[in-house]
């Protein structure tokens, strides 16, 4: 049951927006909202996330590169995806 | 203070490095509730990529542990891509435009990076990890 009552301030755009997704989905802006705060309410607990932090501090033996070596690397591995999604067919 | 955290944070949190004792430490705040910082979805790709790719070394499991510290992402929407779009910053990528607009459409003016690219947009101050008095104030 719904019983709490929130007065929520946004701009005219975000307001036309959830309108037209509450249109789209044949949902209220309510309900939108409601299901919006529930997704962000599944996450992790202080200690979830304190205990991925002690396990990414134990990791050992990575290789240093450069922020812009980083880069290239990402870029170098969008572009080699679609050869590598087909090799694992 | 409210800050985006960039991908080279968490890749050097987990290999050997001067960056890595300050960037476990803006991690460990940040899952501690002690900091505000946030990771969005398209800095969960790039380390996510760096870890597939094999070529930082043996670091399997970052990008799913980093998953579990940071959920829930920022994601990253239309609107921030069209403002990405808009972004007065030439010589910055795709994906650093699409982080600067990720933080800008969540009002957050501080990102958290070893990446001095972008320190060429006004509109958004880079804190590097190295940085003890930034990363103390900001912590």
């Amino acid at each position: 049951m719904f019983t709490e009552r929130l007065q929520v301030l946004m701009s005219r755009e975000q307001r036309r927006r959830l309108e037209a997704e509450a249109k789209r989905r044949r949902s209220s802006v309510g309900a939108l909202i409601r299901e919006a705060i529930d997704t962000r309410g599944a996450s992790a607990t202080p200690e979830e996330r304190s205990r991925a932090i002690a396990e990414i501090k134990s990791m050992r033996g990575g290789r240093f590169l450069s922020s812009r070596e980083l880069e290239r690397v990402i870029d170098e591995e969008r572009e080699r995806l679609p050869g590598r999604a087909r090799r694992r067919r | 203070m409210t800050f985006l955290v960039d991908a080279n944070v968490i890749v050097y949190a987990a290999i050997p490095s001067r960056y890595r004792e300050p960037c476990l430490e803006v991690l460990a705040a940040i899952a501690a509730g002690k900091a505000d910082g946030k990771v969005s979805t398209a800095v969960f790709e790039e380390v996510w990529h760096l870890e597939l790719s094999g070529r930082v070394g043996p670091i399997r499991g970052l990008a799913e542990r980093a998953y579990r510290a940071f959920t829930p992402l920022l994601p990253v929407t239309d609107d921030i891509v069209a403002r990405a779009l808009r972004l007065d910053a030439k010589r910055l990528g795709s994906n650093d435009r699409i982080h600067v607009a990720t933080a800008l459409a969540n009002g957050i003016a501080t990102i958290v990076s070893a990446d001095s690219d972008f320190d060429q947009v006004r509109a958004i101050r880079r804190v590097d990890p190295l940085d003890d008095r930034a990363i103390t104030r900001l912590l």
